[in-house]
């Protein structure tokens, strides 16, 4: 597949950028729009509002929790592409019309731009804000 | 969207391109001969066509010329011709609707990505992309391709493959930027070199048009002029806090921060237009300089260049802040209107306070703020209004900013020990004479809790320890009957040049400090005074242990050469004469609350130490020796008082 790869090199291209001039050019932030769509204004406002958080564990484990514009928390993994927002699992697994939602977009961008909030808690902690998921559904 | 911030940009670049397209195709629907000048233009023939999420990605290859011009025979793929990956996005494939074997010439302003391990180089942003059809061809494929729907295969992107960001040299450096603590040299003023690092423009005096200029060309060398209301520390963890909106807050405990302590000096500083904002400069080695800059700076005017947005946030997201920002509103002088001629200014009696704030950094390395210490005070600057203590108890309302000159009379100390010391919550019983000369109806103690968030110099922590002091506070929170210090406040040894004492008596206190007596009002964790008599002791808990007669140090050791001999850790000598102190729980009978058992923890009194020698040393005693022998005005701290079994344990105190 292509497109993943694509988006990559863009997020590294953006990450280049900021760390060399705290900024991030134009055509990057077009290239951005080429390659989302309609999540990036979304992530980059996310981005913007520092509304990322990387929450790490002891054991080193971590997951990110983004602060949507609703005021709803939501939590992206790390390792593989998931969010628990409904977008996700509209637009990238039903549909596979996204590779991303704005959350997880926004993770990356502010991996990239030195954004994220840090939190560490305990295993306990962790594993809570993991499992607190399953009470929402259904 | 923030203003100034990515997205808002974003939104505008992405408005212009969008009536770019626009106007584009309209072009080239009027317009049907292909241009003359073909520079930028890149010409590719597409061989196959698949799609992944809404993006078509067209396998192609670039040729040298229009094809127009060659004969069919020459449209034969070559294989030297360079091959590329062009990518669509669903708007304009479906305006191509291209095939493979299609000739599509892609205008400029179009984007190549190099990706790390491919040799293919990745064509984006095509949006001005036109199909050229072979004059000759062009009819015959119309009608024998037109009619049918080409099925395009779709790929499914794993999301197992996640995006790594980092090159496998620089994996070491995670850490956000936003923790990492800018060691800027020292702050310049006037006195120092006129050298200016950078080519700085004319100063401006809005915070709002500085902010808005963040990425464009020449942001760093815009200057803002503004008025420094207040200097304070601000501890690093204050930045994990943000998260606990929604229904399910962090469980956030506070990052255990290693030496240094990561303190850093923070500006509240406010424009001509009355615009706040909040300057987060570099970490502090020591947080003793917070005194002095304080007295020098706070008033003063100072130009920022070359600033770094850190966050816009708004009231609900920072009432720490915004309760500061309104202790000072509304501003004393008239404010300039923003688009209007300098002369115009707006009066503020009736403007609402502020809503929103920036808080900008400086960019590390370089020095971006410039203090006018010789000069006057400004006009703007609204200096901490002193009160008594007793009009602060009276104060309606709940957040309030408040500023005051205490005497400290005892610390306290929480107790939770997996926390560091500069880490735990204090709490502070202080008076002032318009608390201790009031006959009754308000406390003549007040307690002020100092959380961990409070930044306190080391001035100050032993100031608190040591001796009777008079301290000032400035920008407490009062609320829900409590004084409470938290980020922002700053408690210092002296009072500041300027305060404004709206008819506050801040006499020194004359005479001995009074404590209220215990009665039925009493409640837990405050000091109050009792007189009594004893009924009865309680002999398991009588206690007798050496202190240093140099320091006071209660934990003495037995000396590593000589066990027979003490030694003092804190001193680091041998203690040859030690004090031996006594402690002892007795039940009083108190007639200011004659209905409860009180129960003294004490420690202090000579009419007891014959008691007490007693007990601990000649193992006997007459119970009908102590019974009945009067105790008072004993100073104490009360433990807690428990209603069920109506008894309050307290414990002797010495004022300091």
């Amino acid at each position: 597949s292509t497109l993943p790869a694509v988006a990559e090199e863009l997020l590294r291209e953006i990450k280049k950028a900021f760390q060399e001039s705290s900024h991030v050019p134009d055509d990057l932030l077009l290239g951005l729009k080429f390659i989302f769509g309609p999540s990036a204004v979304p992530a980059l406002d996310l981005v913007d509002q520092r509304c990322v958080t990387r929450v790490t564990a002891p054991s080193g484990r971590t997951l990110y929790q983004v602060l949507g514009s609703s005021g709803k928390l939501y939590t992206c993994y790390s390792s593989c592409h998931f969010c628990t927002c409904p977008a996700f699992g509209f637009s990238v697994l039903q549909k596979s019309e996204s590779l991303l939602c704005k959350h997880i977009l926004a993770v990356y961008l502010s991996q990239a731009m030195g954004a994220c909030q840090e939190l560490s808690v305990s295993e306990e902690q962790l594993t809570n804000i993991l499992l607190a998921e399953e009470e929402d559904e259904g | 969207l923030c203003r100034g911030g990515l997205a808002e940009r974003l939104c505008r670049l992405q408005n212009r391109e969008r009536s770019a397209i626009s106007f584009w195709r309209h072009q080239c629907i009027s317009d049907d001969k292909i241009p003359s000048d073909k520079s930028g233009i890149l010409i590719v023939k597409i061989l196959e066509i698949f799609e992944e999420c809404t993006i078509q990605v067209a396998i192609c290859q670039q040729l040298e010329q229009s094809p127009v011009t060659l004969s069919p025979e020459d449209a034969v793929i070559n294989a030297e011709e360079p091959i590329l990956k062009v990518l669509f996005t669903r708007e304009t494939a479906a305006h191509l609707k291209s095939r493979p074997q299609d000739v599509i010439h892609i205008y400029p302003p179009w984007q190549k990505l190099l990706l790390q391990n491919a040799d293919v180089p990745v064509i984006m942003n095509t949006y001005f992309s036109q199909k050229v059809l072979l004059s000759e061809h062009s009819e015959a494929r119309e009608k024998t391709y037109g009619l049918t729907k080409m099925l395009i295969r779709k790929n499914i992107i794993s999301l197992a493959q996640t995006f790594r960001l980092d090159d496998l040299d620089d994996k070491l450096h995670q850490e956000s930027s936003d923790n990492q603590v800018a060691c800027a040299p020292q702050i310049h003023n006037n006195d120092d070199s006129k050298q200016h690092p950078l080519a700085l423009s004319a100063v401006n005096d809005s915070l709002l048009e500085m902010v808005e200029s963040q990425g464009a060309v020449g942001w760093r060398e815009v200057q803002v002029r503004v008025v420094i209301q207040r200097v304070y520390c601000l501890p690093a963890r204050e930045w994990c806090r943000s998260h606990t909106q929604g229904n399910k807050p962090l469980c956030a405990t506070p990052v255990m921060n290693s030496d240094p302590p990561n303190v850093r000096l923070c500006l509240l500083v406010q424009d001509a237009y009355g615009m706040f904002s909040e300057v987060q400069l570099q970490s502090l080695s020591s947080t003793d300089d917070v005194e002095q800059y304080c007295r020098r700076w706070e008033g003063k005017s100072c130009c920022l260049a070359g600033m770094k947005i850190l966050q816009r946030t708004t009231r609900g997201r920072a009432l720490g802040l915004f309760s500061l920002i309104d202790s000072l509103w509304p501003p004393v002088v008239p404010l300039k209107v923003p688009g209007q001629s300098q002369d115009s200014e707006m009066m503020t009696t009736n403007l609402p306070p502020p809503s929103f704030c920036y808080i900008l950094t400086v960019q590390s390395g370089e020095i971006h703020v410039e203090v006018d210490e010789e000069e006057q005070i400004s006009n703007l600057y609204q200096p901490p209004a002193v009160h008594g203590l007793k009009e602060i108890l009276r104060i309606d309302g709940c957040n309030e900013r408040c500023s005051f000159w205490a005497q400290v009379l005892y610390q306290r100390l929480q107790t939770k020990h997996n926390v560091p010391i500069d880490q735990r919550d204090i709490l502070l019983f202080v008076t002032d004479s318009t608390l201790q000369n009031v006959v009754h109806g308000i406390p003549k103690v007040v307690a002020v809790s100092v959380t961990a968030s409070c930044v306190l110099s080391m001035q100050i922590r032993e100031a608190l320890s040591a001796g009777s002091r008079l301290v000032f506070f400035k920008d407490a929170l009062w609320g829900n009957g409590r004084i409470i210090c938290v980020e922002r406040t700053v408690l210092l040894l002296q009072k500041p040049l300027l305060c404004l004492a709206a008819g506050a008596d801040l006499s020194e206190l004359t005479g001995p400090v009074r404590l209220d007596e215990l009665d039925s009002t009493t409640q837990a964790n405050s000091v109050c005074a009792l007189r009594g008599t004893v009924v009865g002791v309680n002999e398991s808990t009588a206690f007798s242990w050496p202190t240093c007669d140099r320091c006071g140090n209660g934990k003495l050791e037995l000396c590593p050469q000589d066990r027979e001999l003490l030694y003092c850790n804190q001193c680091s000598e041998v203690v040859t004469t030690p004090v031996l102190k006594m402690q002892l729980e007795v039940f009083l009978s108190c007639p200011s609350r004659s209905q409860s058992t009180v129960k003294v923890k004490v420690w202090q009194r000579p009419a007891l130490f014959v008691l007490l020698t007693m007990l601990l040393f000649l193992q006997t005693y007459e119970v009908q020796s102590v019974l009945g022998k009067e105790v008072g005005l004993l100073n104490c701290y009360v433990h807690s008082v428990t209603s069920q079994s109506n008894c309050v344990a307290l414990e002797e105190i010495v004022l300091l």
